[in-house]
């Protein structure tokens, strides 16, 4: 038995309703003017530091930080690629990078989706407490745990391996929180119940009804935690100790020096670092903003 | 979006392979950086050492029996990966280099072997006395052999000078501002005439002081100095704090600020060490031919500067420190400034004949000579692992200059500060 | 662990929250629920425990990250409960919260509502929103150093040009903590719309239809449909933020260094901590500031769960506010 899937328009209601007549189409007009307004206005503020990084690689480090700062584009742009290619192994690094962040966000997705699903609908013993534990191991300290860490690895024999950064964050709490507040906005009980009354298990449930239904929630996860993964820095440095099995942010670090360093190849660096999550982003989140049909609920 | 049955199985493959790995988390499991036998891998920064001599130690190290290198660049953080490497005890490379902050490996030198007993004494004499004096800690056991190093002056704009109608040339320079007072007044004048600051901070100024000085924060023992009235951390304090009321220092305390302070001239001059030429280079371009060197106030000092060392899991350290020596022999060290204008810590490199000077950026000064009569002048000096904990006078000075704190409460503040925090780390004081 | 296939054996399958719990044995009746959560316990117990024992034990220690440690007891909380720049740290911690986590999550509700009509270009504002996100700290570094700073930046260049006064961004303790702010709020607002956006879009259409052809209208269903369904989601980002906002810490440390700028009116609980344990090598002190910050966002988070989870009349009360805000925007 499947749910139906509800991949509708989901709109907020047009206070022009379905009428027709001229004055409420026009307080509709004037309404997404200002809404555009509003929202351009938004985006640029948004776009602004990503587009002067745009800039900025683009440039030499003379012009980066001279003054006043440039704000429309240079020419140096492949001079500073080419530099990046040759100072770093940007192919092999971008290609573990992309291994251990997809291997993560498939393990959070499944995961999560799985504990969220659990918590979010059904009542177990001891749930609440549990789910406690939970969010309380949110809010331990993180960045001193380096040295066990790093011994803990040892022990398992996982430095310069990339289990190490992809086992330990396999299942987190902000994940199976997050998706569990959808599991309670996106599942309506009568869908489990009526499937559970069909016969159907746990599991089966979980695989027909929960996982499309909180698809936008689990979506965003995956996409964030690809994210996470690809921008970490700090313990896979710490961790991998082969030069020539970095990922991409450790490789990029090393153009960074202590006396002086090539602040263009750098911003090249972060720009070539940042588009392909801006692929990612664009190729997942069709699955949490639902098609819109052109025109079917306009006034 | 469909999850296609096998990642449903990859993910109780995976929940199967944690708990084995757990299971043998006792067994032994690799703690050696390297497992080739005659590999020895070294950690270095971007930039910290000459690519050519790298690339020939990869084939062999000199003087050693097949001996190789393996050069790995550590990036930014890099006493991060390195401290945590040491305090778990695996993957620690065979060779290191620190950076200036050398002392802070004081309290743990056990962990990295005495260069003496490999033989480092009867090199000594290549090297500036001062450096290599910075490389032993307080129970005199050597353990940090020297790299390059960053000697100070006095950088101007000679243009802005000439606008305002001072000594622009580096001698007369230098006799104005022979002592701190006359540096204030020469910056007085260029304040009164064309508006300009002759440093970026107050706090500069008290650093270049200290680093410029035989004493510092503590003496050898680890005692602290600078409560005495004529301690050298009290003069620094003075005269940063009488270069704030003069109004010579510009309050520019963010890298864009200071950029754009040195590219328009706003901020005339600068105290700072040999190294930070190729940095005003990179991002000045334009004021090339404008900068000149004239020696800063009393004598020079030195700031920056690195060193290499040998922690003790390392596979050879005999092959290690003939790398080391190798690496850090006159003429390499020559060729090192050529490259990469490391600075040397041997004084033979510069009678070698085969270092070429840098000039057109400094018009026709020659920054080479200026600044080897500079690294003939540095004091001999300490540097304790404890200056950690007397950050406070740097934040506190920069509490007067920004925020208009009282002078005097600043540094009583900074003086309790430190006394607090050194209490607690076990010194009585 | 087999995955039992569930048509085969249906008179043992789990069953919902509705039918009461039978004594015997609700382990085994529940025991898919349990198998789905314990991945996250089990990870945690082999890679989270180690290291979370660890720093609680280092609190009662005096560690300097590499040589031996020295048992001091209780003497690092105690430092804490006398160390001004700890309390310092503190109210700094909460004035930003307050002044950037606030507007922060307001405007990403509003933003959500706006991409979550029919609009042109929604890919691309998406994709516009989420970029803050993703720019790396060294740009930001510049880019936020370039338009704030005191004698040179965008912001106050363009101040001196038009005759008014520079304000001292970077230097003064409100500057400071203000244009902490404007960084948290430009980095997560997109983030916590993008979830409300998804939260939004998971809210079945059918509710809206059938509310519509019961006569209600546009706000009715705003208020009484959207905003109640979106509740686990927004009580979602109220915690995140508080919890991201408690342990604020590349902000500060990208703008202001490592010692949160002049009279440390930058410095977070966080900074401190990471201030204490890397350049003072204070490993011990650093637990314990990390664990006294543990304490208090337990308590924040008790009262924020309180203030936002489900209740009838304090629901409707919290939700006021907001519709009120939302009318203005409109």
């Amino acid at each position: 038995m499947t749910a139906t899937l509800d991949s509708g328009t989901t709109r907020l209601a047009d206070p022009t309703g379905s009428s027709a007549n001229a004055l409420a189409r026009r307080r509709s007009l004037v309404t997404r003017i200002v809404t555009h307004i509003c929202i351009v206005i938004g985006v640029l503020f948004s776009i602004f530091p990503f587009y002067w990084l745009l800039v900025m690689s683009t440039h030499n480090t003379a012009e980066i930080f001279g003054y006043p700062p440039k704000l429309w584009f240079g020419s140096d742009f492949a001079t500073n690629i080419k530099n990046v290619v040759q100072s770093v192994a940007l192919f092999r690094s971008l290609l573990n990078t992309f291994l251990v962040a997809a291997s993560v966000a498939i393990l959070v997705m499944f995961f999560d989706s799985l504990a969220a699903y659990a918590f979010g609908k059904y009542n177990f013993p001891a749930k609440n407490v549990l789910f406690t534990i939970l969010l309380a191991t949110f809010l331990v300290p993180g960045s001193l745990s380096l040295v066990p860490s790093f011994v803990l690895m040892s022990w398992l024999g996982w430095i310069g391996n990339f289990a190490a950064l992809i086992v330990p964050g396999a299942a987190n709490a902000f994940g199976i929180f997050l998706l569990r507040q959808f599991a309670q906005t996106s599942i309506p009980d009568e869908l489990v119940e009526s499937a559970r009354v069909d016969g159907a298990g746990f599991f089966r449930t979980w695989w027909s009804i929960a996982v499309p239904m909180m698809r936008g929630g689990i979506a965003f996860l995956g996409i964030f935690t690809f994210i996470a993964s690809w921008n970490d820095y700090v313990w896979p440095l710490i961790v991998l100790v082969d030069p020539k099995r970095l990922t991409l942010q450790v490789a990029l670090s090393t153009l960074n020096s202590i006396y002086r360093t090539d602040y263009g190849m750098v911003m090249a660096g972060a720009v070539i670092s940042v588009v392909p999550l801006i692929g990612i982003f664009i190729i997942g989140s069709r699955h949490f903003i639902a098609n819109i049909a052109a025109g079917a609920l306009k006034g | 979006m469909a999850f296609p049955r096998r990642s449903f199985l990859a993910g109780a493959a995976g929940l199967g392979a944690l708990a084995a790995a757990g299971g043998l988390s006792a067994c032994g499991s690799q703690v050696s950086i390297s497992n080739d036998p005659k590999e020895l891998v070294l950690w270095y920064w971007d930039r910290s050492a000459d690519p050519k001599l790298l690339a020939q130690a990869a084939k062999e190290i000199p003087g050693t029996n097949g001996y190789r290198l393996r050069a790995d660049v550590i990036g930014g953080t890099f006493d991060t990966k390195l401290r945590t490497s040491l305090a778990g005890n695996a993957f620690i490379p065979d060779l290191t280099f620190i950076n200036s902050n050398v002392s802070l490996y004081f309290p743990n030198q056990d962990l990295f072997h005495d260069l003496n007993s490999l033989g480092a004494e009867k090199y000594r004499q290549l090297y500036f006395d001062w450096k290599w004096q910075l490389g032993v800690t307080p129970t005199n056991r050597f353990c940090f052999f020297p790299l390059d190093t960053g000697p100070t002056g006095f950088y101007y704009r000679k243009d802005v000078f000439d606008k305002a109608k001072l000594p622009s040339d580096p001698d007369s320079v230098g006799e104005a501002i022979k002592t701190w007072d006359g540096y204030i007044e020469l910056g007085q004048k260029l304040k009164k005439n064309v508006g300009s600051f002759m440093e970026i901070t107050a706090g500069q100024i008290f650093g270049q002081y200290i680093n410029a000085s035989a004493e510092r924060y503590f003496d050898k023992a680890g005692r602290p100095l600078y409560m005495n009235p004529t301690s050298t951390i009290r003069d620094a304090w003075d005269v940063a704090v009488k270069a704030v009321k003069a109004g010579v220092t510009g309050n520019q305390q963010n890298g864009t600020d200071q950029n754009a302070a040195w590219t328009t001239g706003k901020t005339a001059g600068h105290i700072e060490a040999v190294w930070w030429a190729q940095i005003l280079a990179d991002t000045a371009p334009d004021t090339k031919g404008k900068w000149r060197l004239a020696s800063q106030p009393v004598r020079a000092g030195n700031s920056g500067g690195s060193f290499v060392c040998i922690p003790h899991t390392s596979k050879n350290p005999e092959a290690a420190f003939a790398f080391i020596t190798w690496l850090n022999n006159p003429q390499n060290q020559a060729q090192a400034f050529n490259n990469m204008q490391l600075f040397p810590s041997a004084k033979d490199s510069f009678t070698s004949g085969t270092m070429k000077s840098n000039t057109g950026f400094f018009g026709d000064q020659d920054p080479l000579q200026f600044f080897l009569k500079a690294a003939e002048q540095v004091p001999t000096s300490f540097i304790s692992t404890y200056e950690t904990q007397a950050q406070y006078f740097g934040t506190e000075i920069t509490n007067v200059e920004s925020g208009g704190k009282d002078p005097e409460r600043a540094w009583d503040d900074a003086v309790n500060q430190t006394n607090r925090t050194l209490r607690k780390r076990g010194i009585d004081v | 662990m087999t995955i039992t296939n569930p048509a085969v054996t249906p008179a043992t399958v789990t069953q919902p929250a509705t039918t009461g719990r039978k004594r015997p044995n609700p382990i085994k009746r529940f025991w898919p629920q349990y198998v789905s959560i314990a991945p996250f316990y089990v990870l945690f117990l082999v890679f989270g425990l180690f290291p979370l024992v660890f720093s609680i034990w280092l609190s009662f220690n005096d560690w300097d990250g590499m040589g031996s440690m020295n048992f001091v007891g209780l003497a690092q909380y105690r430092f804490l409960i006398t160390d001004p720049r700890f309390w310092n740290a503190v109210g700094n911690t909460f004035i930003i919260w307050f002044i950037s986590t606030i507007p922060m999550l307001f405007l990403a509700l509003v933003i959500a509502f706006l991409l979550h009509q029919n609009i042109r270009f929604k890919g691309f504002y998406r994709v516009a929103f989420f970029l803050p996100n993703v720019t790396s700290m060294v740009a930001m570094a510049i880019v936020f150093g370039s338009v704030f700073s005191d004698s040179f930046g965008v912001i106050n260049s363009a101040l001196q040009a038009l005759g008014a006064a520079q304000i001292p961004w970077l230097s003064s303790p409100w500057g400071i903590k203000v244009t902490i702010a404007c960084m948290v709020i430009w980095r997560w607002t997109g983030y916590n719309s993008i979830i409300y956006l998804a939260g939004l879009q998971a809210i079945s259409t059918e509710l809206y239809e059938s509310a519509r052809v019961d006569g209600a209208n546009g706000w009715n269903i705003f208020s009484r449909i959207t905003v109640p369904m979106l509740r686990p989601v927004i009580l979602f980002t109220v915690i995140t933020s508080t919890i991201g906002g408690l342990s604020l810490f590349t902000e500060p440390q990208v703008l202001l260094g490592d010692s949160g700028g002049p009279g440390e009116a930058g410095m977070t609980i966080v900074l401190y901590q990471y201030n204490q344990a890397f350049t003072q090598f204070d490993f011990g002190y650093g637990s314990a500031i990390a664990w006294a910050l543990f304490i208090i966002a337990v308590i924040f988070a008790i009262i924020n769960w309180r203030l936002v989870s489900e209740r009838e009349v304090g629901g409707q009360k919290v939700f006021k506010v907001r519709r009120q805000r939302k009318e203005v925007a409109e």
